[in-house]
């Protein structure tokens, strides 16, 4: 004897889903609870805004968009000064017009890498851990490997054999970061197979796809997501660092490639080159963190402080 | 139990946690008292507060979120003074601590430091607490010593920290450290441990769960504390481990005069080992008085529940006696009996008034409003008035 | 080696049948080392088991930590391969006493006739012969609940979702039907439709136990193995758990494997006791024989170990002593011998066993040994360094229960002692009457629980 009449029966489907939403916007309210999340999501937003609406914001150069538009009347000219709102380099180049294009390049970057090696990372990680013995032993000394050498210099190192352009750069940076997830899935879903409800699944009968998809992907994800929202932000910085050292297309609206145009000029105190840029890497990077520690503390009981 | 001063006087205690969801009230108006050389059990089940009240005795509870509310927590010195440890300096607490009243915990796994070696840590407390014992047995004086005796009992195995003590010749710091290895022997062997050298320098993740147990009673009683305060000491042991473990703890007890506050959540093990007990429920205390009297003729209704819900071989299967409902919980709880929403002879009055703890005779207490308007307080539970009729009679 | 008859558990009054029986089972975990990852060794979770689950009723599985009875339980779950040994499935007498009749002969002394009902009972009640979909029918059949409510339930699916799963995995109902199913599964444990769309994490202990009774259910099994259902719950709770299994046993014809430490509540629950150490089974009876007149010392150490809430434990308490020893190279002969307070030369003392128990209560004594020489595992002559050592040496192993000075298993020499123990072999569960088993060979020989 059910206590639901069928017409109550019927919206089941739908309360599931809403109960599920409930469930994310309650999770959501304690992420805004924390002030330096909030202010880190402020930022993320803002730079989100000037990526998406870079050609409203200024016009687009031609032929490449990606470079800075030269102003050969007025090189080296500090900010404020003849329309150029944060100055110009030693090519004249507009500095706003590089911070601007340069979050697009930085968003394209840092979306590129973390999803692709979120992907690759979680598919070999969940392979080793998931099949266990020798393909996870095998699996594993390849990540130790990749581990050993430090991630700025692989990167470097593949990018110079790769030949200095931005997509290279993603490349290395793809080829570097992915270790580091297939590590941290592999470990969460050792850990979480061990739980009863794994074995619960089994003794019920489901099928080892099933039961990956259904019990051990879900709450092994948690740290791979904080881990993610952290990368946003590092890729940046690594990516900046490679293109500093030249590792981009010259002249490119990148920002490290602008801290290092700058960096000639602030012998002679044309600072706001370089200072722009890096403040926009810093900010970037910054904002990142605070919102993955915001998430950690959170979704991660653990880190809970006592 | 002969009429001595108590060792122990908790009065009226109350301590609070502050949460999102609001502040609970942990323990409500807790008073009680612990006389020396007995044993007395606090019971209850998850969330009664008895680990509260335990850690409040020595002021173990964080504060934040923890608070003590109210309360004093007055520990009976040498000279018949008492200091209330909730208010004494943090260094006169410390002091206190390992010294007058120790404490065990549940799971010895986590209460030991995985990174020192068992000796050390048993070193550590001799040094704080037994400087001027260390001293003389080694034939070293001084006021510098003390000092260095501490150093050398938390530094044992450095032989560059060893190198460092300028301050008395090399001879005398081999000194130091025999006197204090010989204390920490005597303590292991006098727990049963055979082979207490060998124990001394294993590391805690390399002894089994009893002898981890062992150790930590050998640290607590170290330095021979007036109250021991065991913490569910057994509950992560096998059953026959446990009754070693506690004999050990009783047989210490016989032989130091120590008395015993011990958590627990197993009446059974309370009538083998308790002098005395106190059943806490949501926070307060709702019964006391000799162990083998309450648990033979409960006068509590949660008492009774509790006991009426213990499987034992005589009980028909699917029959056993289960407490409908569930603990509420303690966010801003209203002010009433807590257990009127489960309790069968619960009437009006139970949801409005706060039950305090009566004599029942000189050495029986129970918080229940029944009892507060029965004529004879002495009355069996059963000749209490039932539902009925105890309605009428409040609502009159 | 082939297994005598008598060395094979079965129940005598289980008229109903069996709903699973076990021969022989063994569960071999191997112990890798070094780089190469080397087997050194086996850990022996479960070491030769036999038992037989009554159709109806409910067998008690009790033991510490360490003994192997969560391991036995996932073998029969399904959730682990044994490493050796059978599980036979839904037996009716005659079919047990014919395979035990068969298992004693060897494959060269059967006649065709009897292979074919051998393939044939395999075929049909063996696990690991049976077809594929006999196989599945039986993990439908059996199904499990956990001790840990909390990790048994999947943190991120609603009780809709995990009370359901059992019944889409195997594809019973879907959508309506199911949540009709869902909600009849919810009432029957005491829960109900509003509990259908939350989380377990906003459930208390007893209620996330229940919502796990409730999936164990939901492919109407026939036998359910409860692993420390009540061990992490409260009292009170454990109470109103404990009663809503017994209901659901009368009204469902449930059969139950409880799994516990607790021997209040085994002896409750249970009609038929297993007690296990170390991987094997030392006692296995009617609960209350068991209890009242238990046949293994183990048996009776647990009962005197346990506090009770009435009366007093008639005669002396037995106590354990020493610790549990490593299950990679358990004793020889009865694998309690070492600890045992009864224990005598001839329950399988070996050299290391002395010489190992020997180091762990008085170490002062061991470090007397100069030499020992081993003719082999049950012989040796062990040497001291004086004459004395060598006498308190013959008077701690005879404090041991290893054996008496004047003794043909140990004689002292000087300064040396010349042990001979006799060669025996691993204890066996004998039958002391119908339906009570014991591995004590000093009962088997007694023919009851020897005095202290």
């Amino acid at each position: 004897m059910s206590s639901l009449s069928s017409v109550e029966m019927g919206s089941t489907k739908q309360s599931v889903a809403s109960v599920k939403w409930a469930r994310r916007r309650e999770v959501a309210r304690e992420v805004l609870q924390n002030p330096l999340t909030v202010i880190g999501l402020v930022i993320i937003l803002l730079f989100l805004l000037m990526a998406i609406f870079a050609p409203l914001l200024t016009e687009a150069n031609q032929p490449d968009p990606y470079q800075s538009p030269r102003d050969w009347a007025n090189i080296d000219s500090p900010p404020g000064v003849a329309g150029h709102v944060l100055g110009t380099d030693s090519q004249g180049g507009d500095l706003l017009y590089g911070v601007i294009w340069g979050s697009r390049l930085s968003l394209q970057l840092s979306l590129t890498v973390v999803i692709s090696t979120l992907v690759i990372g979680t598919i070999i990680g969940s392979l080793a851990a998931m099949r266990g013995g020798r393909l996870d032993n095998f699996l594993m000394r390849v990540v130790d490997v990749f581990l050993s050498i430090p991630e700025l210099i692989f990167a470097l190192a593949i990018a110079a054999v790769l030949g200095p352009s931005f997509r290279n750069i993603i490349l290395a940076l793809v080829a570097v970061f992915w270790v580091k997830y297939a590590r941290i899935i592999r470990g969460e879903i050792i850990r979480v197979k061990q739980a009863e409800y794994v074995a619960a699944a089994r003794v019920v009968g489901d099928s080892t796809w099933n039961i990956y998809r259904k019990d051990v992907l879900p709450n092994a994800v948690t740290p791979l997501i904080v881990q993610a929202t952290l990368d946003m932000g590092n890729v940046v910085l690594i990516g900046a660092t490679l293109s500093f050292i030249g590792l981009a297309q010259a002249g490119l609206t990148e920002w490290g490639a602008l801290v290092s145009a700058g960096q000639s000029g602030l012998l002679a105190g044309h600072w706001w080159v370089s200072t722009f840029a890096g403040l926009a890497i810093v900010l970037w990077a910054l904002a990142f963190n605070l919102v993955g520690d915001g998430l950690r503390d959170v979704l991660d009981p653990k880190t809970e402080g006592r | 139990m002969p009429d001595q001063e108590p060792l122990i006087k908790v009065e009226d205690l109350s301590v609070r946690f502050h949460s999102s969801k609001g502040v609970a009230h942990a323990v409500d108006h807790v008073s009680f008292e612990i006389f020396p050389s007995e044993t007395l059990a606090l019971v209850g089940e998850t969330g009664c507060g008895k680990s509260v009240t335990a850690r409040s005795i020595i002021r173990l509870v964080p504060e934040p979120p923890g608070e003590y509310a109210s309360g004093r927590v007055l520990l009976k010195n040498d000279d018949s003074t008492f200091t209330d440890v909730l208010a004494a300096p943090m260094k006169q607490v410390r002091a206190i601590r390992g010294d007058r009243i120790s404490m065990i915990f549940q799971d010895p796994g986590k209460a030991l430091n995985p990174a020192l070696t068992v000796g050390r840590q048993l070193a550590e407390v001799f040094g704080e607490h037994r400087a001027s014992v260390i001293l003389g047995d080694a034939g070293i004086g001084g006021a510098k010593a003390g000092a260095l005796v501490r150093r050398i009992a938390q530094q044992r195995a450095g032989a560059l920290s060893r190198g460092a003590y300028s301050l008395v010749s090399r001879k005398k710091s081999i000194a130091l450290q025999k006197s204090i290895d010989d204390l920490v022997i005597r303590a292991l062997a006098d727990t049963g441990i055979p082979n207490p050298r060998k124990i001394m320098n294993s590391y805690p993740h390399e002894l089994s769960g009893g002898m981890k147990q062992r150790v930590m009673i050998a640290q607590a009683l170290a330095c021979d504390p007036d109250l021991l305060i065991a913490d569910e000491p057994t509950t992560a042991l096998d059953v026959t481990i446990q009754a070693r473990i506690l004999e050990l703890i009783h047989q210490m007890q016989q032989r130091r005069g120590t008395a015993i506050l011990y958590i627990t959540h197993d009446l059974s093990l309370v009538r083998e080992f308790a002098d005395r007990v106190a059943v806490m429920y949501a926070g307060r205390i709702v019964e006391t008085g000799p162990a083998r009297e309450v648990l033979a003729s409960p006068q509590h209704p949660y008492t009774q529940g509790l006991l009426a819900a213990i499987p034992r071989s005589q009980t028909p299967r699917g029959e056993l006696a289960a407490i409908p409902g569930s603990v509420p919980h303690l966010i801003d709880p209203p002010a009433q009996c807590h257990f009127a929403s489960r309790c069968q002879w619960a009437a009006p009055a139970c949801s409005r008034d706060v039950p305090r703890l009566l004599s029942l005779s000189p050495k029986r207490e129970v918080a229940c409003l029944r009892f507060e308007q029965a004529a004879d307080r002495s009355s069996a539970p059963e000749d209490m008035p039932i539902r009925a009729e105890f309605e009428r009679k409040m609502t009159s | 080696m082939i297994p005598s008859p008598s060395s094979v558990a079965t129940d005598y009054d289980m008229a109903s049948g069996a709903v699973v029986t076990l021969n022989d089972v063994k569960v071999h975990y191997p112990v890798k080392e070094g780089i190469l990852q080397r087997v050194t060794g086996q850990v022996r979770a479960v070491d030769g088991v036999d038992l037989t689950i009554t159709r109806g009723k409910t067998m008690g599985l009790v033991g510490e930590s360490g003994c192997g009875k969560t391991t036995l339980g996932r073998v029969i779950a399904g959730l682990v391969s044994p490493t050796s040994g059978d599980l036979w499935l839904d037996l009716n007498p005659e079919q047990q006493a014919e395979i035990q009749r068969l298992r004693a002969l060897s494959p060269s002394a059967m006649t065709v006739a009897e292979r074919e009902i051998w393939k044939k009972l395999e075929a049909n009640h063996r696990l690991g012969s049976m077809s594929r979909e006999k196989q599945r029918k039986y993990r439908r059949n059996c199904q499990v609940v956990f001790q840990d409510a909390f990790s048994s339930l999947n943190p991120r699916q609603l009780v809709r979702e995990i009370v359901g799963r059992p019944l889409r995995v195997h594809k019973e109902a879907s959508g309506e039907e199911l949540d009709r199913r869902v909600i009849e599964l919810l009432e029957r444990v005491g829960l109900g439709a509003q509990h259908m769309l939350r989380y377990p994490h906003q459930f208390s202990g007893g209620q996330r136990q229940r919502i796990s009774i409730a999936r164990a259910l939901a492919l109407n099994p026939e036998f359910v193995i409860l692993d420390e259902p009540t061990s992490a719950l409260d009292v009170s709770v454990q109470a109103q758990i404990l009663n809503l299994l017994v209901e659901l046993q009368k009204d469902l014809g449930l059969t139950y494997l409880f799994i516990t430490h607790d021997l209040g509540v085994v002896q409750h629950m249970s009609d038929q006791i297993a007690v296990m150490y170390l991987g094997q089974i030392a006692e296995y009876g009617p609960t209350d024989q068991v209890f009242n007149s238990p046949l293994h010392p183990y048996s009776r150490i647990l009962r005197d170990s346990n506090p009770t809430l009435e009366g007093e434990v008639a005669g002396s308490k037995w106590e354990l002593s020493g610790t549990v020893p490593n299950p990679i190279n358990p004793p020889r002969g009865c694998r309690l011998h070492p600890r045992c307070p009864v224990a005598t030369a001839s329950c399988g003392w070996s050299v290391d066993d002395l010489l190992f128990t020997v180091e762990d209560r008085t170490p002062a004594l061991y470090e007397t040994i100069s030499g020992v020489e081993r003719a082999s595992d049950f012989q040796a002559q062990v040497m001291f360094e004086s004459d004395d050592a060598a006498g308190e040496f013959a008077n701690t192993a005879g404090q041991l229960g290893a054996l008496v000075a004047s003794d043909q298993a140990l004689s002292v020499d000087g300064k040396s002692v010349t042990l001979r123990f006799p060669e025996v072999s691993d204890a066996a569960l004998l039958p002391m009457s119908p339906g009570r088993w014991t591995s004590c060979t000093r009962t088997q020989t007694m023919g009851k629980l020897p005095p202290s």
